[in-house]
């Protein structure tokens, strides 16, 4: 694969209109992800989601570089509230409407300068050597959106073992708010998404995001998500994490400065051999900072679910709150759940706790529930959806939590 | 309706029930009464199809070999047993379930399932009769409900379901005198020529108000006397240790 990569690379910094400065980070990025390659186990971040051996057993090859011949699409499927959207279709940006709200408050910036420093991720060198396409947006101090955000991820049937590379960052000034829901409509088989964001929420701000991965597709995806919280912010995140064949959320949160606050809440649901991981690392930096996580998993099928959950707190930090509780529900003998809960703290006051659970069904709840009438396959789904339901529960966007329950079934 | 002949069934090799004979006609109340550890519960589970039990002798339920039916198509064929003690389910709402189950057994019957507003008239008119708070009905099934409104939650989907043969599997446990009242009233509510009962307990107090037509007294597995009413009277006064 090797020397394909590289072809890749060579033509898509030729065509790229990239400055001398800006090909050379390109290119130490690039040298560095040839050198270590895809993350194997042996990486301590990757010790339960082998991406190495899933690349190679799911792609004979894989292209980092394709002609441009984005077409666009203006086809919304949420109709159920009314949103500004932004639709990426095979990884470049093809409409960005902010129609609901004040475009003077709104910035958006299409033009990156990478960053020197490098990496150590080498996911993330290998997004920021291929990046081809970057946007931003920027809300103005004092702004709160009208209307949720979504972002729209188009990949289209023209597509084949192709690798993605994108990049959205988010910069809440003091005094913002905004909803931000990601959804994506996927035709194509086999490709790799390799997805970055960097979200930057400032003082007194609020940012509520919703990412839901729903439809069945053969598609592998990484997504890092780096937040930094000022003072008196606010995230509240929610995964749905479901439809795609391997998925991994890597979200690092830092809480930089005092009274702010993180819910961090996932559900991994998944069946045929799917294997998904939430990983977080939520850094209490500063002092007075709250941080709440959720993750509830059913798997199914031979599956493998996974969290890794970290809570980081500083020695500064004090009167830090931080929690964390897994809990999965495993529904066959052939399914794996791996949980990492790990606490390191330098402060002397602070609350801090963490719980795993993971067990088979109930059997005398499907019993009581067959004894109403209700076949097998009904007791389990009632009981899986209202294990997972309160996970659903606490999105506070009533919009999205309806539109979750609709197309997940995942209800009271 | 119902005929039991010489059943015997074992836990992890522990002989519960020992040949025991059973002969239920439409419209009749049977009561069984007897000790800790006798097999009432067993009973219950079995005719209601719960697994785990090793189970010989012949059963029948209209007719048909009641043994080889899934707990749902037992369910599905008029056979409802409120439990000792109901599960709590959190995430499920209860008028979800109830309205899953109600539909679940029509539609296994061939009958029109109901929509929701049907559903909604249904619930509010059996919830009044049975004095049961409806604001409950919109919580999560049996969690944080009081003893006595997980037992007339049981006797409320009774009622819904209109069951042929109801097992009532001590019901009368943990309720307060007017629990009990009311629980009464739901079950004689539901008495008529073709509906059956099997109303398992310890106490005698549960039949002054649900006046049974047989008295069947179970020890080590068996049942050893059946008679009428004044077969409990008689029970209550001797206690079982001394009853032979």
């Amino acid at each position: 694969m090797q020397n394909e990569i590289k072809l890749n690379f060579e033509k898509s910094l030729s065509e790229g209109n990239y400055s001398i400065s800006q090909k050379e980070i390109k290119e130490k990025n690039f040298n560095k992800f040839l050198k270590q390659g895809f993350p194997n186990k042996r990486i301590e971040d990757w010790k339960f989601s082998d991406l190495n051996q899933i690349i190679s057993t799911n792609f004979e090859k894989l292209d980092f570089y394709k002609e441009n011949n984005t077409s666009s699409i203006d086809d919304d499927f949420i109709n159920e509230f009314k949103h500004n959207k932004i639709v990426f279709v095979n990884g470049n940006v093809s409409k960005i409407d902010f129609g609901y709200e004040n475009k003077e408050k709104i910035i958006i910036n299409q033009s990156l300068e990478l960053d020197n420093e490098l990496n150590e991720n080498v996911l993330l060198n290998l997004n920021t050597a291929f990046l081809s396409s970057y946007i931003k947006i920027t809300i103005n101090k004092g702004y709160q959106l009208q209307k949720p955000l979504v972002l729209y991820n188009y990949l289209t049937s023209d597509l084949d073992c192709y690798g993605l590379n994108m990049r959205l960052d988010i910069d809440l000034e003091d005094n913002t708010s905004m909803d931000v829901m990601n959804i994506s409509n996927e035709t194509t088989k086999n490709n790799f998404l390799n997805f970055r964001q960097k979200i930057n929420i400032g003082k007194n701000a609020t940012l509520k995001n919703y990412s839901l991965d729903i439809n069945p597709t053969s598609n592998i995806k990484y997504s890092f998500k780096d937040i930094d919280l000022d003072k008196n912010s606010h995230l509240e995140y929610f995964i749905l994490s479901k439809g795609s064949k391997f998925a991994k959320h890597d979200i690092n949160c830092s809480l930089n400065n005092d009274h702010g606050s993180v819910v961090l809440n996932g559900v991994i649901d998944l069946d045929n051999k799917k294997h998904h991981e939430i990983k977080t690392s939520i850094n209490h930096n500063e002092e007075n900072c709250k941080s709440y996580q959720l993750i509830k998993s059913v798997l199914n099928e031979n599956s493998k679910g996974v969290y890794q959950g970290k809570i980081y707190v500083k020695s500064k930090a004090q009167k830090t709150d931080g929690y964390q509780l897994s809990r999965a529900l495993l529904l066959n003998d052939d399914v794996e759940f791996n949980a990492k809960p790990e606490l390191e703290i330098y402060a002397d006051d602070v609350k801090c706790s963490h719980g795993s659970t993971s067990g088979n069904i109930d059997e005398n709840s499907i019993f009581y529930l067959m004894s109403r009438g209700l076949s097998h396959a009904q007791s389990k789904k009632l009981l899986t959806n209202g294990f997972l339901n309160e996970v659903v529960e606490k999105i506070t966007n009533e919009s999205v939590k309806t539109l979750v329950k609709k197309l997940t079934g995942i209800q009271e | 309706m119902l005929t039991i002949e010489n059943l015997k069934a074992k836990i992890e090799e522990k002989e519960i029930l020992k040949g025991l004979n059973l002969n239920i006609n439409p419209g009749e109340v049977h009561a069984i009464m007897g000790p800790n550890g006798s097999g009432k519960s067993t009973l219950s589970n079995i005719l209601s199809g719960k697994k785990g039990y090793e189970v010989n002798g012949n059963v029948t339920f209209e007719g048909e070999n009641l043994l080889d039916l899934e707990t749902e198509e037992r369910a599905h064929k008029g056979i409802f047993l409120a439990f000792q003690y109901p599960l709590e389910i959190p995430g499920v709402n209860t008028n979800t379930f109830l309205k899953t189950s109600i539909n679940a057994i029509k539609k296994a019957r061939g009958e029109k399932e109901l929509d929701a507003i049907e559903f909604l008239k249904l619930i509010k008119q059996k919830a009044a009769e049975l004095k049961f708070d409806e604001k409950i009905l919109s919580r999560q099934l049996n969690v944080g409900f009081s003893g006595g409104e997980k037992k007339k939650n049981e006797i409320l989907q009774m009622s819904i379901l209109n069951p042929k043969l109801s097992i009532l599997d001590e019901t009368d446990s943990g309720l307060d005198i007017d629990a009990l009242r009311i629980v009464s009233e739901g079950v004689n509510s539901l008495r008529n020529k073709e509906n059956s009962f099997l109303i398992i307990t310890h106490y005698q107090r549960l039949l002054d108000y649900i006046k049974p037509d047989f008295v069947h007294v179970l020890k080590n597995g068996q049942i050893i006397k059946s008679g009428d009413y004044e077969l409990a009277k008689e029970l209550e006064k001797v206690g079982y240790e001394d009853f032979n």
